[in-house]
């Protein structure tokens, strides 16, 4: 069967936070550091996706990712797939409670996640006797939320374009 | 209206035991899958080694093929910078080799009077052809972990805890090994604790990684005489590591004495690996 120009899109628009989802993990690139700034987009990836459009990524390709990562970054196995699935927890929750889509929303709702991600990062961490630098985690933490609202921009935008 | 408990717990049934929309799995059993595996990682098992040794391995192929682009695109920026700096770097070398080139008779005297000395306390000298060279397969530095994986493991009996060199330079110790590949921990790293002496001072101390360039001295003693400019080396203490292996020179800002490493460790391609001590 041809696949036409639209449905082509269409599958493309719709793969793409997998693929970016993989290529973060594989790439070891899921926290940026441009000098002071330090921002966790896998984070913001998995909390954006499962919120929005949970069917384009599915909870089995999350742990995955985060089993890549933790190979990938020299972690022990878990620690990121625990704490991406923590995320992936909290958007779950709040797809089911809300009914509007507003960026504040999802904004204010992301603060409990990354807090629950980073105490799960933090604790699993500390029990594998790894030393971690806490005021970055902070840092990490507080420029991942500012940092929010431009990635929901740019997913939106990929959501807008997917319906079209 | 009063959210009741009952709600609450729909809703939490909901999210975290059903699959959902076109999911596989819940997110409950994958939670609790991440637990057993973080559990799992603290038992030192052989057949779980064995699987663990393989699943790395794999995903440190996806990983280096995955990275290529960026690596290329990373190495065509240096390219072009070296290009651009051309002159200026050129007359760096000019003065600098003309420093070496004074250093040279020197440090063959020295030399020749060290191994003189150590052969008079029965020191044996450590031997250069210990070392197996590696190369960086995948270096991608993590801001919690400062570490990068090479392309040799249990195939070239690499062993947790071996010296790891640039050139003759330490960089770091081996701290998990696979069949094809190893993971090297960085001097710079938090978790990195290596016994250093300075010279000619002569102070014991541990190098200690903070996550950045610059390692500090710690567990000096309180009435030490170490100085701008003085070399660290490694000390030897615990029977790890060859002693003698050059780390970096010491640089004291604001009453902290920091190490300058003498290898860059961001532009590191091949390393050599210290078989020395732990195959005897």
């Amino acid at each position: 069967m041809k696949l036409s120009f639209k449905q082509f899109r269409y599958k493309f628009f719709e793969l793409l936070p997998l693929l970016l989802l993989f290529f973060i993990s594989l790439n070891g690139s899921s926290i940026i550091n441009v000098k002071f700034f330090s921002i966790n987009i896998h984070y913001i990836l998995v909390y954006y996706w499962i919120l929005r459009k949970p069917e384009n990524l599915g909870y089995g390709f999350i742990f995955l990712s985060g089993i890549i990562s933790d190979v990938v970054l020299g972690f022990p196995l878990g620690i990121n797939a625990l704490s991406l699935l923590m995320v992936a927890g909290v958007a779950a929750y709040v797809r089911v409670v809300t009914v509007r889509i507003t960026l504040v929303n999802d904004w204010i709702s992301f603060i409990p996640a990354l807090l629950f991600a980073n105490f799960v990062y933090f604790a699993s961490l500390y029990y594998s006797n790894y030393s971690l630098d806490y005021l970055y985690l902070l840092k990490n933490s507080i420029f991942t939320l500012i940092f929010y609202p431009v990635l929901w921009g740019v997913f939106t935008l990929i959501v807008n374009l997917q319906k079209s | 209206m009063e959210t009741s408990r009952e709600d609450v717990g729909i809703v939490i049934r909901s999210a975290f035991l059903k699959r959902g929309t076109q999911q596989r799995f819940s997110l409950f059993a994958l939670t609790i899958l991440s637990i057993i595996l973080i559990f799992l990682e603290t038992i030192d098992f052989k057949s779980l080694n064995t699987i663990r040794s393989f699943v790395k391995d794999i995903i440190y192929r996806g990983a280096s093929i995955a990275t290529y682009p960026s690596k290329s695109f990373s190495s065509f920026y240096q390219l072009m910078e070296n290009h651009i700096n051309l002159y200026s770097n050129y007359k760096e070398l000019i003065t600098e080799n003309e420093e070496l080139k004074n250093n040279i008779s020197k440090s063959d005297f020295l030399e020749l009077e060290n191994s003189q000395l150590r052969q008079l306390i029965d020191e044996q000298v450590a031997s250069p052809s210990n070392l197996v060279s590696a190369r960086v397969m995948l270096d991608k530095q993590s801001p919690y972990l400062n570490s990068f994986v090479i392309n040799i493991g249990g195939n070239k009996n690499i062993k947790n805890g071996m010296a790891v060199l640039d050139g003759k330079i330490f960089i770091g110790r081996i701290v998990d090994v696979n069949f094809f590949s190893s993971r090297v921990l960085l001097v710079s790293d938090l978790n990195s604790k290596i016994p250093v002496l300075s010279q000619p001072s002569g102070n014991h101390a541990i190098l200690s990684g903070h996550g950045t360039s610059e390692p500090t001295l710690e567990y000096l003693s309180e009435n030490h005489t170490i100085q701008d400019g003085d070399k660290v080396y490694t000390s030897g203490k615990g029977g790890i590591f060859t002693p003698g292996i050059a780390v970096g020179k010491v640089k004291i800002d604001k009453k902290k004495v920091k190490v300058l490493l003498f290898s860059d460790l961001s532009q590191i391609t091949f390393v050599n690996i210290n078989l020395g001590e732990l195959n005897k």
